[in-house]
């Protein structure tokens, strides 16, 4: 295929594909499941073990 | 009784029309909304632009070892899951509106983080930059920095607190727990009690040279207050201001008194920093509140005819955010509103609606949790109640002297102490009868409401007082007036579905309706962020 057809196509599929990942993530809200389901437990266990000087 | 005018949608809805769909009991949605290819584009495209400002702030002076070391950053994950509930049923231009509203909102917010982080003596460790930023209070007009702007005034409760509240409802209860065990009583409003109890927990972040506080809203933010100052001035050397508004701000003999203690105020900061009061840059400002006053009040105009458009929590966010954070301040809000108003007279002339009809048209008053949950865009959707205002975006209405002259000098520390006892929510929980009950029934003749919806807080003793008075008016003037309990940031008292309850209970028993979508009558978002 000529060079010319080709690098635009790539670019097109490129772009296609990560659109179509970004809005994957986005419809299925895996953004928001991903957090609630490793990030906010893992922090939350590691909030809990910190050292606090309470004072009043 | 008054009966607002039935309004029908008379386009129909795309995409998504069971809301209930969206729900399946645990911390965040089942998936997104399906608003129609155009508006779920747009709704994508703001998503990744969320993702955009998070990512801008993630890599800031600080960030990492702040998300390490402060609980209420973990509360931070949830944004784009905070404009889902605040865009919940939305298409067209209140869509639009919300998301450039509460878009910039986020990117306020973001921007205090770091501000905050990067002067924090733990992990920015910004020494020099720390030097130029004054602590103040989250419950002020940060009117008395409009001449500053050499200065950085940083609402640090803000993003530990009250923002990070709107995220996650569970976010303040750790903060709760800890004041409660130091033996501070668990009837105090949870917002001045889990500020109270991250100072004491040593969680905020500890920058700036000196601090000012307020005393507003109410005696739980006094000893809030108290518990934070001592901390900053005995631990960490922060010299701290206590700027006093006069309780009966109506009262013409008290805005000398006012007046003076905003000079005071300045006082303290010119000598403690070393710099002095810009009349400049003041008046600048002053023409920027002037603006957001008019827009404001443009605004509830068109509430109050037949097709509201900017409405509900990101309304009063909006307000709240650029009148005490901003107050006149940054010159980034001006746009913002222009962008708004487009929208809003778009939507009002091509009469877009929000639902598939308007039955009741509704003033919130009260002390208000409708942040934390999506309590009002509910309202809409589920029974065709359109919330016009609330009590909290009822605040300033006059403009103040913009001009630099000599007299409108004398007269600016008046107008300071004007922004100041008129503070969102102080300005009608302090200040006697007429604020509080009579311009309620005034606002509903203006924005011809045939309902209110009476935010019932439980720990607030601030209008515990008016309760029967509210009854009896609202019976005299064939108001509706559905009372609704809840605890502010504490979901052990109320759960949101108990709060949602009880406006159902009113919808179904007094006023004999069905709902609009009864997939949302009981939504199972008890456990959700």
């Amino acid at each position: 295929m000529n060079k010319c057809i080709k690098i635009p196509l790539m670019a097109l599929g490129g772009a296609g594909s990560v659109f179509a990942v970004l809005f994957t993530i986005y419809f299925f809200n895996l953004d928001m499941k991903f957090m609630a389901t490793f990030i906010e437990p893992f922090l939350s266990r590691h909030y809990d073990r910190m050292p606090r000087n309470q004072y009043v | 009784m008054k009966k607002a005018e039935t309004v029908y949608n008379s386009k129909k809805r795309k995409g998504d029309k069971q809301l209930g769909v969206l729900f399946n009991g645990g911390k965040v949605r089942r998936r997104r909304e399906w608003r129609g290819l155009k508006d779920t584009l747009y709704d994508f495209g703001r998503w990744l632009y969320l993702w955009g400002i998070m990512a801008d702030a993630s890599v800031s002076r600080g960030f990492v070892q702040g998300m390490f070391r402060y609980r209420w950053m973990a509360n931070y994950l949830a944004v784009p899951h905070m404009l889902d509930k605040f865009t919940m049923g939305m298409r067209d231009e209140p869509l639009r509106i919300t998301h450039t509203a509460m878009d910039f909102v986020v990117k306020d917010v973001a921007q205090c983080i770091k501000n905050s982080l990067r002067g924090d003596r733990r992990t920015g460790k910004d020494k020099a930059y720390s030097d130029t930023c004054v602590l103040t209070d989250e419950n002020a007009m940060t009117a008395f920095m409009m001449g500053f702007p050499m200065l950085n005034a940083i609402l640090r409760e803000v993003p530990c607190m009250f923002s990070a509240n709107l995220l996650n409802q569970y976010s303040a209860m750790h903060y709760l727990d800890v004041a409660q065990e130091h033996g501070i009583p668990g009837d105090v409003c949870p917002m001045p009690e889990a500020e109270a109890g991250m100072s004491i927990d040593d969680d905020f972040p500890v920058l700036g040279k000196i601090a000012v506080q307020v005393n507003t809203t109410c005696d739980g933010s006094l000893m809030g207050n108290g518990l934070i100052a001592k901390r900053l001035e005995r631990e960490y050397g922060i010299k701290t201001f206590q700027l006093v508004a006069p309780m009966r701000h109506k009262e013409e003999d008290v805005q000398e008194y006012a007046a003076q203690d905003i000079k005071n105020a300045i006082a303290f900061i010119e000598e403690n920093m070393g710099v002095k009061w810009d009349w400049k840059a003041y008046f600048e400002c002053a023409k920027r509140v002037n603006q957001t006053t008019r827009d404001r009040w443009e605004w509830l105009q068109i509430n109050s005819t037949n097709y509201p458009q900017f409405i509900g929590s990101v309304f009063s966010l909006y307000n709240d955010t650029n009148y005490m954070g901003n107050c006149g301040r940054s010159a980034a809000f001006p746009p913002i509103n222009e962008k708004i108003m487009k929208l809003v007279h778009q939507g009002y002339e091509r009469k877009t609606m929000m639902a598939p009809e308007y039955r009741h048209r509704c003033i919130v008053w009260g002390v208000q949790p409708q942040y934390v949950i999506d309590m009002l865009y509910w309202m809409v959707n589920c029974w065709g109640v359109v919330p016009l205002t609330d009590m909290l975006s009822m605040v300033i209405d006059k403009e103040i002297a913009e001009e630099d002259t000599p007299e409108n000098r004398e007269q600016a520390y008046y107008d300071m102490a004007y922004l100041n006892e008129n503070m969102i929510m102080r300005n009608r929980t302090h200040g006697g009868y007429k604020v509080l009950v009579d311009e309620l029934w005034e606002l509903c003749e203006r924005m011809n409401a045939d309902m209110v919806m009476m935010w019932e807080h439980m720990s607030c003793k601030a209008l515990t007082g008016m309760h029967g008075q509210f009854e009896e008016q609202a019976r005299e003037r064939g108001i509706h007036l559905v009372w609704v309990c809840h605890d502010l940031c504490d979901p052990r008292v109320y759960t949101r579905q108990a709060i949602r309850d009880q406006f159902n209970e009113y919808m179904r028993t007094v006023m004999r309706e069905e709902p609009l979508d009864p997939s949302i009558e009981v939504q199972p978002d008890d456990n959700a962020w």
